[in-house]
């Protein structure tokens, strides 16, 4: 399987080549086209036969959707191109073993091997991070593809990182956060208009994103007129 | 020093021969991911477990992998699952253990230098390295378990307090909202009692109704006639109805709907009697029991029906509790109240309140052979008690110069 990335990072496409039989976990609704020798096939469990409907719950709560699509090749040299909801980025992460944590709703698609799951960060990651109350899980060996708006920039870090919230798309599970202030006076850091941060800590790759929606809907919210 | 396999499984020896061979290749090249160096005076039972974890090193593309982890003779061993296969291990003297990870829960365990590190999450992962190293890394292991223990306590404690709140909350809004609904439906105006009391008096199976000009009827009437100047709610309209019952009963529902029972006119000894059990019931109404009784029943339901408004629904709902349940269960404060209330309105309105107290005596004596007096009598306080609090009330009172009622009760009896 081949991959290539459409117009990044403002309104990125995936366009996929299969060979035959080979197969392609997405989120619902993410597909553009396709050839006419791919099928898809819509449940709420993982290819290969685990998760099932608590599963599919549990990627409710995490901002997916209780479906996944699975397109697979019946023929050989099949493309299949998806994109993202919202306008912005596309970026691919290969794995091997490991776990992911993905922001909620920025999964975007994997190949078999991966599995998905949903995960919960505690509380005050929960209550501040900007980020939803559930995560999303990827374990296993494939190829990853994450989205979200606004351009995704990737990191190795080794030792402390700052990253602001509601800025992350996702992270490996060597990673830990804390939620802390900006600056070492919380007044300064409210205004500094940062309030508060995610504070990383250990080894691993993080991919944050350069915009978030809910600072683009706060800008937009109060010029809407109401119907 | 520069052999490589030293598990003492020779099948698992074969498995990675390939393996072995090419790592010992790459060893030539760099030295120093080869921390192979095992002490020979250390002789350490190897794992019988393997773990699921990782490795961090620059030797590997993308810098990291995910492992296949086991102990063996005093080393950490990692084969990555990246194809092809590579194997690195750390001396478990030269371990330098950490906690971290997203779960905080990984434990790392790095090279002096740190340019190699092998973690896992798994939960025995943590317990075997302490066996294995024959306590070596109890100092480091022990401090990483009173890490979990103070995340598992201040888990503990936030749960704990949080469930504690979220009752407190629940309790308080819960009594919160009981508690406004009691003074919003003081607020209400009378009106509603009315609504309620007519919708509740119309929906009720009773006896054949007498008629208004029926001696009995005319009776009552002038009784309330008497007694309603003195009534604490001025504005409320009384409307006493005379119902065709055996019954020793008589029940006021709200708003000033009084319903007396034959069977209590024909019963009374005098017309101060029958004025005293009506002066009880109108005290009902004006302390405005029926509603207070329909608010606690209803509870929380009414509470909200109150605050978003919807006085409409309250008065369909309290209908259906009047009718089922104002007979026999005001309680007994509202019992007593209504007594002291009613003592009052007797003495204002110059009749003797002695005339209450001396009704509930004559009730008390014909429950013996009347069980149908029960239902009356089952919810109303004792009548010893009663009669002493009807009296210790009517001292404080002031003094008036009691007249006795001028009513023919015998024409009224006779007519029944």
């Amino acid at each position: 399987m081949r991959h290539q990335m459409l117009c990044p990072p403002a309104a990125t496409a995936l366009r996929f080549e299969l060979e035959q039989g080979e197969s392609i976990t997405c989120e619902v609704g993410a597909m553009i086209a396709m050839t006419s020798g791919l099928t898809v096939e819509t449940t709420s469990k993982s290819r290969g036969g685990s998760g099932g409907i608590i599963k599919g719950l549990k990627r409710m709560f995490s901002g997916e959707s209780f479906f996944l699509n699975h397109f697979t090749a019946q023929l050989p040299d099949q493309s299949l191109l998806i994109g993202p909801t919202l306008l912005g980025d596309c970026v691919h992460h290969s794995m091997r073993g490991g776990t992911m944590i993905v922001q909620g709703s920025s999964w975007l698609a994997s190949t078999p091997g991966i599995e998905i799951d949903t995960t919960w960060q505690g509380f005050s990651s929960a209550l501040f991070s900007g980020e939803s109350m559930f995560w999303v899980k990827c374990s296993g060996g494939g190829e990853l593809y994450l989205s979200s708006y606004g351009a995704i920039h990737s990191l190795e870090i080794d030792g402390d990182y700052t990253i602001d919230t509601g800025h992350i798309v996702a992270f490996e599970d060597t990673l830990k956060f804390n939620i802390g202030k900006a600056s070492r006076s919380l007044i300064g850091s409210f205004l500094g208009g940062e309030g508060l941060v995610c504070k990383f800590h250990g080894q691993g790759k993080l991919y944050y994103q350069s915009h978030t929606l809910p600072s683009l809907g706060a800008l937009l919210g109060p010029k809407l007129k109401a119907k | 020093m520069g052999r490589i396999a030293i598990l003492d499984r020779i099948e698992h020896e074969h498995e990675h021969e390939n393996r072995d061979a090419e790592y010992e290749k790459k060893q030539h090249r760099s030295e120093s991911h080869v921390l192979l160096q095992r002490n020979p005076a250390m002789v350490m039972p190897a794992s019988r477990e393997s773990f699921q974890g990782g490795v961090f090193h620059a030797s590997i593309p993308g810098g990291r992998s995910g492992a296949t982890l086991s102990i063996a003779r005093g080393e950490l061993i990692a084969d990555t699952i990246s194809e092809p296969s590579l194997r690195f291990s750390i001396p478990l003297n030269q371990c330098q253990i950490d906690l971290g990870g997203a779960s905080n829960r990984m434990v790392f365990c790095r090279t002096k230098e740190g340019d190699l590190t092998i973690f896992c999450e798994e939960k025995n992962f943590a317990k075997e390295l302490d066996f294995q190293s024959g306590g070596m890394l109890a100092g480091p292991l022990k401090q990483l378990k009173k890490g979990l223990a103070a995340d598992a306590n201040r888990f503990r404690f936030w749960l704990t307090l949080s469930a504690v709140a979220c009752a407190l909350l629940l309790f308080v809004g819960y009594f919160g909202v009981l508690w406004t609904a009691k003074i919003a439906i003081r607020a209400l105006p009378v009106s509603v009692d009315e609504k309620i009391g007519t919708m509740a008096f119309s929906g009720m199976e009773m006896g054949r109704k007498l008629e208004a000009n029926h001696p009995a009827s005319r009776l009552v009437q002038e009784i309330v006639d008497k007694l309603k100047p003195h009534a604490s709610i001025p504005e409320l309209k009384f409307k006493v109805t005379v119902v065709e019952d055996k019954d020793i009963n008589a029940f006021a529902l709200p708003g000033g709907q009084i319903v007396v029972f034959t069977g209590l006119i024909k019963e009374a000894k005098s017309a101060e009697q029958i004025a005293g059990v009506l002066a009880h019931e109108m005290s009902h109404a004006t302390l405005r029991h029926g509603i207070e009784r329909v608010s606690q029943s209803l509870g929380i339901v009414a509470a909200i029906q109150i605050m978003v408004g919807d006085v409409g629904g309250l008065v369909a709902l309290g209908a259906q509790v009047a009718q089922t349940s104002i007979l026999t269960s005001y309680s007994r404060a509202a019992e007593t109240e209504a007594d002291l209330e009613g003592a009052r309105m007797l003495n204002a309105a110059k009749i003797d309140p002695k005339a209450m107290a001396d009704f509930f005596e004559m009730l008390k004596e014909k429950m013996g052979d009347l069980p149908d007096a029960m239902a009356w009598i089952s919810t109303h306080p004792q009548h010893e008690t009663r009669v002493q609090s009807i009296q210790n009330h009517q001292k404080k009172l002031p003094v008036v110069q009691y007249e006795p009622l001028q009513l023919d009760l015998k024409a009224a009896q006779d007519a029944l």
